[in-house]
């Protein structure tokens, strides 16, 4: 059981790495909290739906909705994030009701229904063992690398390395030439892939419909605005309140553990407000 | 309406009257009101009258989130948990305790208990010296997603997912349901519109544009955000518990996060911060949707998520008002009626330790991690001395001002202002203690007039009232002096953000003094002044030590007005006191010449 | 694929809105209220309610309509919850002033419309499966209830294969709780022993302490009965990802959702008062009347639809034994007609529940089901004792 438990919390954790790292980044370079990031979320669930119906490889799935969110969010942040740069809580309304337009736009065109979309791996496995899910492990190991190719892009990279500099300070990373605009567009593309790849590496353990992305919204954020801007604190952060969002599941009750990580992260940043690591 | 009820434009009117002609139009207004929803069931039809009920309980919610949001600046989601708390307390004691006269005003007690009691905790945990916003808002967030999750765990007791309904309750007629609901609303509305127009009304939008001036003025703004979130809370309770009483049925819905989020959609498009906004807004959007949720329900949802983003992103005010131009103009003039007030002369406050010395700071030090900004900071402040603190740039000078008005600042040492500790108090009871600063950028609140800066200045001497404008303003002598010596008492109703920049300094060095404060720190007051200016505040500032024996310490560049003005210069360099005497000694110092100039000294302290 | 479904949606929408709306139908019609989720839970299955209902309202109007009126059909969107209801029911009671209503809700739906059907003293035709013991006079229930359900798939289970120790999942609302609850009770009634009981909220998705709860406990067998749509695909899927095999019993699935979730459904077992392969002439010519009429659009008749097919019709029958559509002479009326539908002989005289027949069937890995025993005329207890 203990076997089970361990594995829980971290496949758990990886779902929440993978699924809060585009909130993540959008937050460091923007300091804007994206509300439409369920509604990604979502269009990364049917970026996935629409491939596999068009007859795809399911593992294609991935990038092609990496695209998509992609090409979306650089139209979005164009239009409605750009002018709300000096209105955060305005941008946190703002891209909620972007939110609700992609959710409408969706029911519209795809129905209320719940899609099912093809898995590129099912069954469980004898892993130490114990018998459990393979394509969770799976998503383990996909995690990490995501965190890795994020890693590699903000420390190997031009784009990168104008990222950081924004991050930690936007006005001297302008006044030393850097176009903050262009990495703010980048990084708001990069953070909407980012969100609809995971929504698409998620597909295979949920159902595909429009209402996909928003339970893990909230969570998202909070584990975000824990961990602050940091890939290594994003992890720890997602292993702590994955964790104990699993425990109380366990060994409480389950419909209590949908609130662990909301009120455990409330309570964290009442007394670090700064997060787990700061900057 | 307004127009007929406007007072005569002109100085001099007693306090009495002004009240009364703000009591006269909500009166009025209110009247017209109730005989309005007096009439209109009888118009009607029954399905209307039913929607409009519950448009009316919802509408009253909106306008706590107006108040809250639209004044105030606190981005809530949660006032549908306190909606949600009122409902589940009628349902609850309803369903399983009992139905009846008593049991309802227990039940209602109970909700507003309850909803009150939830909101002093989010309060707390969300409002704190030092909180942003941003977390203020995650807070009433996560309040009604942790609500409803309470009661989805209630299992039978609550009805979980399915909630409760049939549960005994007034079946009184659709038209008495009409009137209660209709009288509720106006009620509600009309004291928030008194509220609002009041001075405490004005601090709420000081609140709103500029949280750490308040501060500064000795503001205590987490307890007032707390005090109004505990207020907003319990309206709320009263009009979830109105709600279920009616509809006769609860659900997680009503204390969720949807419902918050379409609260905050309700307020955007009918404008916020204009009280009848939200809440037209609120009866017509909730009315609408209910017609259409028969044929088009997601192109409706469509349309209003689109709306709303188009009025965050290019119209702030809100639909409203751009289709109820005259609406809007009316509440402006409304506005620029309200009396010009009186200037007079406060009587000044006792001053017991008069002995003491009024500044005292021993071994002051200030790290960021392990860059020391100030180290072994020492010395002393008297009475009527005008202190000048100089150096050279990134000396921390700056720094020094925020450890005198901010007790959390400082990483060590000890502050005394005439012996009581400043200890790690926040700034606002560091005011109590006699700090006034004046900020080095002219800090005021750019949406009030000036008469209003000055009297939410006054907030911790003379408390605004709650429901109506004192038509006297009453300044200490120095604040009355600069007001009338720099021109701003013949600008007493011009916005704040009209005022050139020397005015908008005078009037935050008139506000700061309006604190009646024992030591005034300035930072860079004569930035950006012309020589006219420049000369007319060391007037002022020579003759505040003269007069009223206050003691100032200047934060300044410009060594010839410190050499003009001050009777003391303490030289700052590197985080550390190097000199501390008369402009004399100063002057005359070679160490000071080769401080400024990057010589010998400044070579010699970066090798160690 | 994507064009052919936003065809239907906008066929459906302009449908709803000319049925919303009111129509252009003359005053001498009969209202017929379908107050159903067009949005939120339910709208998975919404459309092939409507469908039936039109389908019968078509084929009786062409006979001639009941006492010499049409029937017509307005629809109202629920939204699957308590205050859309309250909106739907509120709309076709009062505005406009229907004359019976006849579907299927949530209980949350089913429970906040009640109040407003007590106050308008409308007869309500209730066509969902749901968790029983909810009365009202005017309210009439012609699907199946706990008593009905449980019964033939625990029996499958314990004598067929040996399962002596159950877990129970579910979703935490009152159809789930109840559906278990009563679950439970048969269970140990038979002797056999309940090892575990959780649930998750309607919204939840994540299933994963469950799952792992339940593989700890070594159950011999799973019953389940989650909110419809999402919960059942997140549980299934999740389930099979972890390897779960022994007998899973949903409570809750219909055979359309079975069939669609593809190979991850093969397996459950489902016990339902419809499935399409009953062998009745009725049947038989209820879908080849549903193809007829719907074509390419038609979305498999199932058990929450077909009741509404009957549904129509009893309340057709009870007008014409009444003599009138006032609602006192129809509500007595309804508990004594009965009607040959496609699910056998559909009476309402069981304090206002009915007895129905009953098929146990096995979702196989081509998406099929397949039919493994009936069970004729089941009781559905005492639901309304004071009715």
């Amino acid at each position: 059981m203990v076997g089970v438990l361990v594995l829980d919390i971290v496949t758990t954790a990886a779902i929440l790495f993978a699924v809060a790292t585009g909130l993540m980044i959008i937050l460091g370079v923007m300091k804007l909290i994206n509300f439409a990031h369920g509604a990604f979320l979502t269009i990364g669930g049917y970026a996935a739906y629409v491939a596999t119906s068009l007859g795809w490889n399911p593992w294609l799935a991935i990038p092609f909705a990496a695209l998509v969110g992609f090409l979306l969010g650089v139209i979005v942040e164009h239009v409605i994030v750009r002018p709300l740069y000096a209105r955060p809580l305005d941008a946190i309304l703002a891209t909620w009701g972007l939110g609700i337009i992609i959710g409408q736009l969706i029911t519209i065109g795809f129905g209320r229904q719940v899609q099912f979309v093809e898995s590129p791996i099912s069954g469980a496995i004898d892993f130490l063992g114990q018998s459990y899910s393979l394509y969770r492990l799976v998503l383990v190991v996909l995690a990490l690398a995501m965190g890795a190719a994020l890693t590699a892009l903000l420390y190997f990279t031009r784009f990168g390395l104008n990222a950081r500099a924004v991050i930690m300070n936007e006005d001297l990373a302008r006044g030393l030439g850097i176009d903050s605009t262009k990495v703010r567009l980048l990084t708001f593309g990069l953070g909407a892939a980012l969100a609809s790849m995971a929504g698409a590496l998620i597909t295979p353990l949920i159902s595909v419909d429009p209402n996909l992305g928003l339970p893990w919204l909230v969570n998202s954020f909070m584990l975000v605005l824990v961990s602050g801007v940091s890939i290594p604190g994003l992890m720890v952060a997602a292993l702590i309140l994955g964790g104990a969002q699993v425990i109380v599941s366990t060994y409480f009750s389950a419909i209590l553990g949908g609130l662990t990580i909301v009120v455990i992260a409330a309570v964290i940043l009442r007394v670090r407000p700064q997060g787990l690591t700061s900057g | 309406m307004a127009e007929r009820a406007r007072p005569a434009a002109g100085a001099g009117r007693s306090p009495v009257l002004k009240r009364r002609s703000d009591l006269g139009i909500v009166l009025k207004v209110g009247a017209l009101a109730l005989v309005v929803l007096g009439a209109a069931p009888f118009f009607l039809d029954i399905y209307s009258v039913n929607i409009l009920i519950r448009a009316l309980f919802l509408a009253a919610l909106a306008l706590t989130v107006d108040l809250l949001w639209g004044y105030t600046g606190i981005l809530t989601f949660g006032q549908s948990a306190f909606f949600g708390i009122g409902a589940y307390a009628c349902a609850l004691v309803f369903t399983h305790w009992g139905f009846g006269a008593g049991w309802a005003v227990l039940a209602l007690a109970l909700g507003i208990v309850a909803a009150m009691a939830v909101a002093a905790l989010a309060g707390w945990l969300a409002f704190y010296h030092g909180a942003s916003p941003l977390y203020g808002s995650i807070v009433t967030l996560a309040l009604p997603i942790v609500l409803t999750q309470v009661v989805f765990a209630g299992g039978r007791t609550t009805g979980s997912s399915s909630g409760l309904s049939g549960f005994p309750t007034y079946y009184w007629t659709i038209e008495i349901w009409f009137w209660v609901a209709g009288a509720f609303l106006v009620v509600v509305t009309g004291l928030a519109w008194l509220f609002v127009r009041s001075d405490m009304g004005r601090i709420l939008v000081a609140i709103k544009e500029n949280e750490t001036r308040c501060a500064y003025l000795g503001i205590p703004v987490p307890r007032i955000k707390i005090l109004l979130f505990v207020v907003a809370g319990g309206i709320g309770a009263i009009a979830g518990f109105g709600y279920a009483a009616f509809t006769n049925v609860v659900a997680p819905e009503l204390t969720g996060f949807l419902l918050g989020t379409e609260l905050l959609i309700w307020v955007a498009l009918g404008g916020r911060g204009t009280l009848i906004g939200p809440v037209m807004g609120a009866i017509l959007i909730d009315v609408t949707s209910s017609y259409l949720s028969g044929g088009l329900p997601f192109y409706w949802k469509l349309l209003v998520g689109i709306l709303f983003v188009v009025v965050i992103v290019a119209l702030p005010q809100g639909l409203m008002p751009v289709v109820a131009n005259r609406w809007r103009r009316l509440v402006r003039s409304a506005e620029n009626e309200a009396e010009t007030p009186v200037l007079e002369v406060a009587s000044p406050r006792d001053r017991a330790h008069d002995e003491e010395q009024p500044l005292d700071v021993r071994n002051v030090h200030r790290n960021f991690g392990s860059l020391q900004v100030l180290q072994g900071i020492d010395f002393i402040a008297n009475k009527g001395e005008l202190l000048s603190l100089v150096g050279p740039n990134g000396a921390g000078k700056t720094t020094l001002i925020r450890c005198l008005a901010d007790g959390h600042e400082r990483s060590g040492g000890d502050i005394a202002i005439y012996g009581q500790a400043l200890g790690r108090w926040p700034p606002d009871r560091c005011v109590a203690l006699g700090i006034g600063r004046k900020f080095q950028a002219a800090n005021v609140f750019a949406t009030l007039t000036v008469a209003e800066c000055l009297r939410v200045a006054r907030y911790r001497l003379d408390r605004p009232s709650v429901w109506a404008r004192k038509s006297v303003l009453a300044l200490p002598e120095a604040a009355l002096r600069i007001v009338e010596e720099t021109g701003l008492a013949k600008t007493l109703e011009v916005e704040a953000r009209q005022l050139a920049h020397g005015q908008k300094q005078a009037l935050e060095l008139a506000m700061v003094l309006a604190l009646e404060p024992s030591i005034v720190l300035l930072d860079e007051p004569t930035a950006g002044l012309t020589r006219v200016e420049r000369e007319r505040i060391g007037a002022i500032l020579t003759s505040l030590t003269e007069r009223e024996r206050l003691s100032i310490l200047l934060v300044e560049h410009d060594l010839d007005f410190v050499r003009e003005i001050s009777s003391r210069v303490i030289v700052l360099h590197q985080g550390r006191i190097v000199l501390d005497g008369s402009v004399e000694d100063v002057v005359g110092s070679d160490l000071v010449r080769q401080i400024y100039s990057g010589g010998v000294y400044g070579e010699r302290s970066e090798e160690s | 694929m994507v064009k052919t479904r936003f065809g239907i949606w906008v066929g459906a929408l302009a449908l709803a809105t000319v049925f919303g709306s009111g129509g252009v139908m003359s005053a001498e019609t009969i209202k017929i209220g379908i107050p159903v989720g067009l949005s939120g839970a339910n709208s998975v299955v919404a459309p092939s309610v409507v469908q039936a209902a039109e389908l019968a309202v078509a084929e009786i109007n062409k006979a001639g309509g009941v006492i010499g009126r049409q029937l017509e059909l307005i629809v109202a969107d629920d939204g699957s919850g308590a205050q859309g209801a309250q909106k739907a029911f509120d709309s076709l009671v009062f505005q406009k002033k229907v004359d019976v209503l006849i579907s299927m809700e949530t209980s949350a739906a089913r429970n906040a419309g009640l109040p407003i059907v007590n106050r308008g003293r409308v007869p309500f035709i209730y066509t969902s499966f749901y968790e029983g013991r909810s009365c009202s006079p005017w309210l009439y229930v012609n699907a199946w209830v706990p008593e009905q359900q449980v019964a033939p798939i625990v029996d499958y289970f314990m004598d067929t294969k040996r399962a002596k120790t159950y877990f129970l999942i579910g979703s935490d609302y009152a159809f789930g709780r109840g559906m278990l609850e009563f679950t439970r009770a048969y269970i140990d009634q038979r002797g056999g022993k309940v090892l575990g009981e959780e649930y998750l909220p309607m919204d939840g998705t994540d299933w994963t302490a469950i799952i792992s709860k339940l593989k700890a406990s070594g159950a011999d067998a799973l019953i389940t009965s989650t909110a419809g749509g999402a919960p059942n695909v997140t549980l299934t899927k999740q389930l099979r990802a972890a390897g779960v095999d022994i007998p899973y019993g949903n409570l809750a699935v219909d055979e359309g959702t079975a069939r669609n979730m593809g190979a991850d459904a093969a397996g459950i077992y489902i016990s339902a008062s419809y499935i399409t392969d009953i062998g009745s002439a009725e049947n038989k010519r209820f879908l080849k009347a549903m193809m007829a009429m719907f074509g390419d659009d038609l979305k498999t008749p199932n058990d929450l639809s077909v009741p509404e097919y009957e549904g129509v019709y009893l309340y057709k029958l009870a007008v014409e034994k009444a003599g009138t559509t006032d609602a006192q002479a129809v509500v007595d009326a309804l508990g004594e007609v009965a009607f040959q539908g496609p699910r056998g002989r559909i009476q309402m005289n069981k304090q206002h529940h009915a007895p129905l027949t009953m098929y146990l069937a096995q979702v196989q890995a081509d998406g099929g089901i397949k039919l493994i025993n009936s069970f004729k005329d089941v009781d559905p207890g005492e639901q309304c004792p004071n009715l």
